[in-house]
């Protein structure tokens, strides 16, 4: 039976290995973790107080055909299909996808460590985002100041969703009017698509929340809260709230060049077969992919490795559906393809219940079970192909001075 | 010790939408030095007011901005306020 290694039990590596369980493969999971975390309940955990189960045993929701095994991979060599792991146990395989996801890698910027340490944040663990809490908790009144540090992010909603959420966490607590709130971000607008930023903007603006663009955070000052930015300007708070940047897992590949210089696999971002290897993958935010890192990539590249696999060739359209929260009862979806630009779709509640109802949603599909339903409903909401207008030809610019 | 020399680093965006462009603007400025020149090659329009804006915002020059085999090609030199 054909052996297939999956790196990473995730959101993409879970998924995978439940699709081809169905079929002759002998599938084994290697994992750092076997605790399964749904990651974007960490938003709630740590801004609105909820306490749902943000992780549930990898085991169980494997299939029993497949074989997990708890451990670090740290050397691939993906010509041989060969895996050496932090126990020093080596396995082989007829092909190998990597799925081990992004981590966030705080020690990129100076200071950024210690703050997580003291303030949390709701981009890693469940310990950061219960911290990110108790500071909330413990906060009465001054600068927050929320923003991404890089502008490599998984999810591109959650920093803004971060600080409507918190706005509305504020204002129920009467402390709204005792607190400046300030949004910073790398880019030249509050949200990166430009047409995601016509909802997010005046909804900012409405909310009195400061807004600071093109801020990318060169250190942090955790005793004073100072947050220095590579443009030159600072921003003193008494809580941070930063989305840390991320860096794909600390494993050595040979050929080495398959990596960026974030630690991120180059994939064919069609059919993630890594560029120089044969029957050899990346799925999920572990890729370097020109589509956002999203579960929902994570798990339609599942989908596209599992049919390759069998021999079925398929493609990966970059496609994500982004749910956002705008903080005021209703959210939207952002949704995106390689041959489609980001749109959001009207802001509803119901596109907030789909949100909410994700947690519940999530461990079901990750059984492989939903195909059907999921297949239908991304059907129906693929965005529409708007190729860029073609550029009309300006005049030459002059050299800027 | 001299200072390193200046690169010039060509960061090739073509095929992605907003905010691809600006996004690997943005990471190749993490990993500029002052002087360095980066040329971004971009497809969607958008990245015309967009690079102008970044370019005003983070003190950098903007040295040109022209079609080039059906790319939006745009060369700055990186300035940082604190070296
Ligand atoms: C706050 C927040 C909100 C989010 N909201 C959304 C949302 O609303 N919608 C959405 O689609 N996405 C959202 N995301 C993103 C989504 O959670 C991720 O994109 C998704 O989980 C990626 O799946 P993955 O399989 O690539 O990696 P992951 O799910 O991160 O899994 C990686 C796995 O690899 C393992 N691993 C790592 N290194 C090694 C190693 N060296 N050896 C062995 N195993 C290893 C890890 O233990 C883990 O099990 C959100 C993320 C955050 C942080």
């Amino acid at each position: 039976m054909r052996r297939v290694l999956i790196l990473g039990g995730g959101t993409g590596g879970t998924l995978l290995a439940n699709l081809l369980a169905r079929r002759p493969f002998d599938v084994t999971v290697l994992s750092a973790s076997d605790a399964h975390l749904f990651q974007p309940s960490l938003l709630y955990a740590a801004l609105a107080g909820a306490s749902p189960r943000l992780t549930r045993p990898e085991r169980r929701l494997l299939s029993r055909r497949v074989r997990l095994v708890r451990d670090t991979a740290v050397r691939v060599d993906l010509r041989a299909k060969r895996v050496r792991t932090a126990s020093g146990s080596v396995y082989e395989s007829d092909a190998l996808v990597v799925a081990t996801g992004a981590r966030a890698a705080p020690a990129q910027i100076p200071g950024l460590s210690e703050t997580a340490a003291r303030f949390g944040n709701y981009h890693s663990d469940v310990a950061a985002a219960l911290r990110l809490r108790a500071a909330l908790d413990a906060f009465r009144g001054g600068t927050i100041a929320v923003g991404q540090a890089s502008p490599i992010c998984v999810c591109p909603p959650s920093p803004a969703e971060g600080v409507f959420l918190i706005d509305r966490l504020l204002r129920r607590r009467g402390l709204r009017e005792k607190t400046r709130l300030v949004f910073f971000t790398p880019y030249p607008r509050p949200y990166p698509a430009a047409a995601i930023d016509a909802l997010v903007a005046p909804r900012l603006r409405a909310l009195g929340v400061e807004v600071r663009t093109v801020f990318d955070v060169e250190s942090v000052d955790p005793a004073t809260g100072t947050i220095r930015s590579l443009e030159g300007d600072e921003l003193r708070c008494d809580l941070p709230v930063i989305v840390p940047p991320f860096a794909g897992a600390a494993i050595e590949y040979e050929p080495a060049d398959v990596l960026d210089e974030d630690r991120f696999l180059a994939a064919d971002k069609a059919t993630l077969r890594l560029k120089g290897v044969d029957d050899a993958y990346a799925i999920g935010d572990a890729a370097a992919l020109p589509t956002s890192k999203a579960g929902v990539g994570a798990h339609l590249q599942a989908k596209v490795v599992a049919a390759e696999l069998t021999g079925k060739p398929a493609a990966f359209d970059g496609r994500t559906h982004c749910p956002f929260d705008l903080g005021d009862g209703t959210g939207v979806f952002v949704t995106s393809s390689y041959s489609a630009r980001a749109v959001p779709c009207r802001p509803r509640r119901l596109n907030l219940w789909m949100k909410k109802l994700m947690p519940r949603v999530y461990w079901l599909s990750l059984s492989g079970l939903l195909e059907p339903i999921f297949d239908a409903y991304f059907a129906l909401t693929a965005p529409q192909a708007a190729p860029a207008p073609p550029a009309p030809a300006p005049p030459r610019e002059p050299a800027a001075r | 010790m001299p200072p390193e020399a200046e690169t010039h680093r060509r960061i090739d965006s073509r095929g992605e939408a907003c905010p691809g462009p600006i996004t690997d603007l943005a990471l190749a400025y993490r990993r500029a030095k002052d002087g360095d020149v980066l040329e971004l090659w971009a497809t969607d329009p958008g990245v015309r007011s967009d690079v102008r804006a970044w370019a005003e915002r983070t003190g950098s020059e903007l040295l040109s901005v022209e079609d080039r085999d059906g790319a939006i090609v745009s060369v700055l030199r990186v300035r940082r306020r604190r070296p």
